[in-house]
Formats: structure tokens, C-alpha cells, sequence
């Protein structure tokens, strides 16, 4: 019988399977952060239990940290009892934390892959939607909520229902690869199969078009998997893969071993039959923008902002949701997308905030300034990125052109620490989701490419990046 | 179970409206719930009433993996949301730690629900009925998983 790959990796780590009941499945990894933990603990100390596998448990703090400088105190009271919490946590329970001055230190799903945490063929979870990035690298990384935190510190295992299967084919091969990117390709795919289109199914990539991909490249496409609503993001490693993860941090003494195993076993077999499957062609992917509140209202950077019923296409509601989303965002259907104006620029986020991102980013701004009406940032992912880039001079070329240059976490993304948009304020932004007021009350995001979000902070406006290349 | 409805005629009725990020430090749920809907309704944590019901349209609850959405919603007294369809993680937290009964219903009944309307649901019989209205609605019957865990009160109290 013929199996997929996320039926693979399923089987491997079942621990109880009966009929018409959840499966008992074993977890490799569970990735903490300060904000969807502390109830968990608090339920372990009630129950009088504690963590099963702390060697297989890792914190970090992301969402709260300031990016400004961290010698100094921190002013939000709130955000600074969570990490103190946290600390407290890591510390009674024996856990290992990249706490807020750790070199290490990032957000969760950029540094997963950096120590070499996340393998291939593995289960890892974390408390955060957008765990699916890790499925970049062949494992079935998914977000769980906080009393499933609890479940895994206490038993390192999980209840789960078996996700249904989703094959997603990419042909073809990008017409310009350094400005139509990774990042419009998923949004392609989210604009077509909508924000529900994988819902209960893992999405698994394959095709010459993903073969094509970087690791990090891969990253982007597996971390805003979850913006289709699927449970993951999957694909299945290959020679990239095993490079990648080689001489990480804590890559495993047997790797050798293990890439042999992952070669003969982690690939989704000939004639795999999938619940569900979509193909697109890259041939024909220009660079995207964001024009509403969710990751599938969504433009080619050429086009322009549609009619509510050219989006809606005879849906009454997704009419009415085109509407209410222009009015949101403050836009006439048939503006061109290349006449809107930006207030801000951020480039960061689990997204695309790592070093190939902000290479190219800085690739498109050297030499430049951002637009006298801009605010722009760089918030690299973690503090290794950060520090592979100011080795590569990347902070300066960007402070020249007067970005802000800022410690690495979660930002400008949700909104969580003091990088927030004013009411109304317009943000060309290398994050996850438009959704109102995630990255500020009132706040209106665009979602783009980091090279786009480049390009828009020299012009103040969208601009084909095509022209900067 | 009786309650009367709150209607957002919306899809995608998502996380970051349903308890913003902003919020997500606060460790308190009754604080939390002060902040529910704030988003998208303001007016909300002031005009819920408990045993009230939320329907909206498809995808709620899309976005983040926050258990803070559905806490802050029962806590405000919302004891189902009633839409065409749940995002996954809203979904599992919502029944994980019975929170909230996540009920999904057709196109045509989540157009006949209006606002105020007092509804009665019966997840025995499947069955929705609209006092004000005095019609009838069939509800999707959940899962037999999900319909087990829901009896014994959640997830963990399931497999205890």
C-alpha cells in the first residue's frame, strides 16, 4: 500500500490508535514562548505534575520583547511580568530558555531550525499557529493551544485526529527568481484555494517549482500554510535539507545515520493518493500585494484593487467582506495597486525575516534612502540572523538608507510589544496576516515580499520590483 | 440550552479580532474577557449576556493558535458560536477545554438567524430551534469523537 509522507511520519508516532477515537501521538519537540505557556504551567503545578521530556522541551522569547535597546528597563509592566514568568517557569521546571539576552535568543520557528531542533521526519509542536514553518524540512510542525501545551509538558504526547492529506503540485520555474519570491507563491496559492481551503488537511508541496526553493525559501511557504487553514505545511526533505541542518548546534552526533534514514524513507511514495490536490504554475506568479483583511484578498503588484463583486464572483458574503475590508483599509476598487501609498515598512517576522530576506532586501535598498514620508524597519528573526548580517555589513547599508536596524522577535507582526501602527496608518509588511488590527488598532497591512516591502519604502508607494532589478 | 444571539454577518472572523495580541499578556481571564471582540465590536463585553450565542459566517476563528479566543468568549458567558464553518485550532481548543460549543450550520440557517433571536439547541437532536421565529433548524452533528468529549467535558477529563 502506498503512503504519503505525512502518513509516515503519522504512523511512526502513533502511540494508541482505535476506531472512532482520537490517536495517541508521540511529540519529538515542543517549542514554548512566553505567551501561550503560562497557564500550562500553572496547570502542572494545580495537578502536582511535571514536564516528562524537558530535554525535548525548548523556551524562547519572542512576541514580547522589545526590539530597542534591551539594557534598558521595560516599560510595559504587563509584557515583563510574561517573560519573568516564563524565566520562572524554564527555571523551577529544569527547561532550557534562549532568554531575552541569549545569543541564541529569536523567534521560535527562525531559531528551531538554526539549533538544528527541528529534524526531519519528526513532531513538533508549539504553542503558535505558525509552528507549520518547521514542515519545511519534512516534519509535522503544527500550533496547538494552551491547555495541548499542558497536555504535551505533562505526557510529551497528544490526542489528535488524523489530518486529511492535500497535494499541492508547483510546475514551472519563476520568470525572474530574485523578485517574484517564495512569499508570492504562497500567496498565489492562498488567493486560489482561499482561507479555508485546507482546512483538516496537511499540505503537502512538491514539484520542480519547490525543488527550486531554499530552506528559508521553503520556510515561508510551510509557515503561511496555516493562513489557508490547513493543520501543516509539508515537505519532504532532500539534499538542501540535510545541508542546512549539518553542524547546527544541537544536530544530532548520529546525523550521518539519520540522513541515510530520512533518504530511503521520508518521500510520499509513487501514485500516493491525496484527500485533495491543486497545481499551480510559478511560470506565471507576479509579485503579490495584499489589498484586504485576509491572506486571500490579494493582487498581482500590476493589477488593481477589485470591485467588490469581481472579488466576490456572485457570493453575497465574500461580497460583503470585499466591502467592509476596502472600507477598512481605505481603498477605491480600481486604484492601481502601484498608486497606494505606504506609511511604514516592515521587514521581520517568522515570515520572512531571515538572512536570505533581509539579503535581498538590503540588495534592492543599497545605496538608496527610504522616502522622507516612510518609517522603515528591519527586525531580524533571531539574534543569529542578526549577527550573520552585520558580519555581511547588511545593518549598515540599511541604516545608511535610514531603516531603523532592531533586535530580533515577533514585533510589528501582532502587534504584542511597542512596534505598533498608528490608527490608519498604512504598513507595506513582510509578515503572515492583514487581519484588522493585527499589527495595531486601526492599522491597515499589506502583505508583500520583502524585496517588495524594499522597493516600497525607496518609492513610498507599491512598485513593480521588476523595475529595481 | 437557550441564549439569544449576537449576529456578525462575517466570514473569517478571525483571532486578532476576537481577543487582539495587545491583550494576549494578560494573565487573568476575566480581565482578558474584558477585551473580547474588541476588534471587530467594542460594544461587545458590555452588551453579552451569559448564555448568549455568537453566529457568524464561515472560517471563524482563523488565524492564531490562542486558546485566549474561545476563553474569552465563554468567559464573557458565550456558551456556542454558531457559524458555517471553524477554523481547526479554534475548533480543537474550543472543545479541548469546553470552552464554548462550536456548532456549524448551513448557508440558509445562518442567513434566518438574526440578531436577538432567541435559539434553543439541542445537540441530542441535533436540532436548533428559533423561539422568536418558531422554526427549526438542523445543526451538522459533530464528530462521534468530538460528541464523546463534549459529554465528558473536554479533552483530558475524556481520556482520564
Amino acid at each position: 500500500m502506498t503512503e504519503t509522507l505525512f502518513e509516515k511520519i503519522w504512523n511512526s508516532h502513533v502511540v494508541v490508535e482505535r476506531e472512532n477515537e482520537p490517536s495517541l501521538i508521540y511529540i519529538d519537540r515542543h517549542l514554548i514562548h512566553e505567551v501561550t505557556s503560562p497557564q500550562a504551567f500553572d496547570g502542572l503545578r494545580a495537578n502536582n505534575r511535571d514536564v516528562r521530556r524537558r530535554d525535548l522541551t525548548v523556551a524562547t522569547i519572542d512576541h514580547n520583547v522589545p526590539t530597542t535597546d534591551r539594557s534598558l528597563p521595560m516599560i510595559d509592566e504587563t509584557s515583563s511580568t510574561q517573560i519573568k514568568t516564563l524565566e520562572k517557569n524554564c527555571k523551577d521546571f529544569g527547561i532550557k530558555l534562549f532568554g531575552i539576552n541569549d545569543p541564541n535568543q529569536g523567534i521560535v520557528h527562525v531559531i528551531g531550525p538554526q539549533l538544528g531542533i527541528t529534524l526531519p521526519g519528526s513532531t513538533i509542536v508549539c504553542g503558535d499557529s505558525h509552528t507549520s514553518t518547521q514542515g519545511a524540512f519534512g516534519a509535522f510542525a503544527f500550533g496547538i493551544g494552551t491547555s495541548e501545551v499542558e497536555h504535551t509538558l505533562a505526557t510529551q504526547t497528544l490526542w489528535l485526529e488524523k489530518p486529511k492529506t492535500f497535494e499541492i503540485l508547483a510546475t514551472g520555474k519563476r520568470k525572474n527568481p530574485f523578485a517574484v519570491t517564495s512569499k508570492d507563491i504562497i500567496l498565489s496559492i492562498i488567493k486560489q484555494i482561499g482561507t479555508d481551503g485546507g482546512t483538516g488537511h496537511v499540505l503537502e508541496y512538491h514539484g520542480d517549482a519547490i525543488s527550486d526553493l531554499s530552506m528559508e525559501q521553503r520556510m515561508t511557504i510551510c509557515n503561511m500554510s496555516i493562513e489557508a487553514g490547513s493543520r501543516a505545511g509539508l515537505i519532504a526533505p532532500d539534499e538542501k535539507t540535510f545541508d542546512y541542518l549539518n553542524n547546527r548546534k544541537y544536530t544530532p552526533t548520529n546525523y550521518d545515520e539519520l540522513v541515510d534514514y530520512w533518504k530511503s524513507n521520508l518521500m510520499s511514495d509513487t501514485n500516493s493518493k491525496f484527500d485533495k490536490s491543486f497545481t499551480i504554475d510559478v511560470d506565471k506568479i507576479e509579485p503579490q500585494v495584499s489589498w484586504g483583511t485576509n491572506p486571500a484578498m490579494v493582487s498581482d503588484v500590476t493589477g488593481k484593487i477589485p470591485t467588490p463583486e469581481e472579488f466576490g464572483q456572485n457570493n453575497e458574503i465574500q461580497i460583503e467582506s470585499a466591502k467592509k475590508a476596502l472600507l477598512y483599509m481605505d481603498l477605491k476598487p480600481d486604484t492601481p495597486i502601484v498608486e497606494i501609498p505606504v506609511d511604514r515598512v516592515f521587514i521581520g517576522s517568522c515570515t520572512n525575516a531571515r538572512l536570505e530576506d533581509l539579503k535581498d532586501a538590503a540588495e534592492i535598498v543599497n545605496g538608496k534612502t527610504v522616502n522622507s514620508h516612510v518609517g522603515a524597519m528591519v527586525v531580524p528573526g533571531s539574534q543569529m540572523v542578526k549577527l550573520e548580517a552585520e558580519k555581511l555589513g547588511l545593518d549598515k547599508i540599511f541604516k545608511d538608507a535610514n531603516f531603523e536596524w532592531r533586535e530580533s522577535g515577533c514585533s510589528m507582526c501582532l502587534g504584542m510589544n511597542p512596534d505598533i501602527l498608528k490608527p490608519g496608518e498604512r504598513c507595506a509588511s513582510t509578515s503572515n496576516r492583514n487581519f484588522e488590527g493585527r499589527q495595531g488598532s486601526g492599522g491597515r497591512t499589506h502583505l508583500v515580499s520583502p524585496v517588495m516591502a524594499a522597493a516600497s519604502a525607496i518609492a513610498g508607494h507599491f512598485v513593480d520590483v521588476r523595475e529595481f532589478c | 440550552m437557550i441564549g439569544n444571539v449576537i449576529k456578525y454577518e462575517r466570514d473569517n472572523i478571525d483571532t486578532d479580532v476576537i481577543i487582539p495580541g495587545t491583550y494576549l499578556k494578560i494573565h487573568d481571564y476575566n480581565e482578558l474577557a474584558t477585551h473580547a471582540m474588541e476588534g471587530l465590536d467594542p460594544e461587545f463585553p458590555s452588551k453579552v449576556k451569559d448564555g448568549d450565542f455568537i453566529v457568524a459566517g464561515k472560517n471563524f476563528g482563523c488565524g492564531s493558535s490562542r486558546e485566549h479566543a474561545p476563553i474569552a468568549l465563554s468567559t464573557c458567558g458565550i456558551k456556542a458560536v454558531i457559524a458555517t464553518s471553524f477554523a481547526r485550532i479554534f475548533y480543537r481548543n474550543s472543545v479541548d477545554g469546553a470552552f464554548l460549543l462550536p456548532i456549524e450550520v448551513d448557508d440558509e440557517t445562518y442567513r434566518k438567524i438574526a440578531n436577538s433571536d432567541q435559539l434553543e439547541i439541542n445537540i441530542e437532536k441535533n436540532e436548533i430551534k428559533n423561539i422568536t421565529k418558531n422554526e427549526t433548524y438542523a445543526m451538522k452533528p459533530f464528530s462521534e469523537i468530538i460528541a464523546k468529549i463534549i459529554a465528558a467535558g473536554g479533552l483530558f477529563k475524556y481520556k482520564k
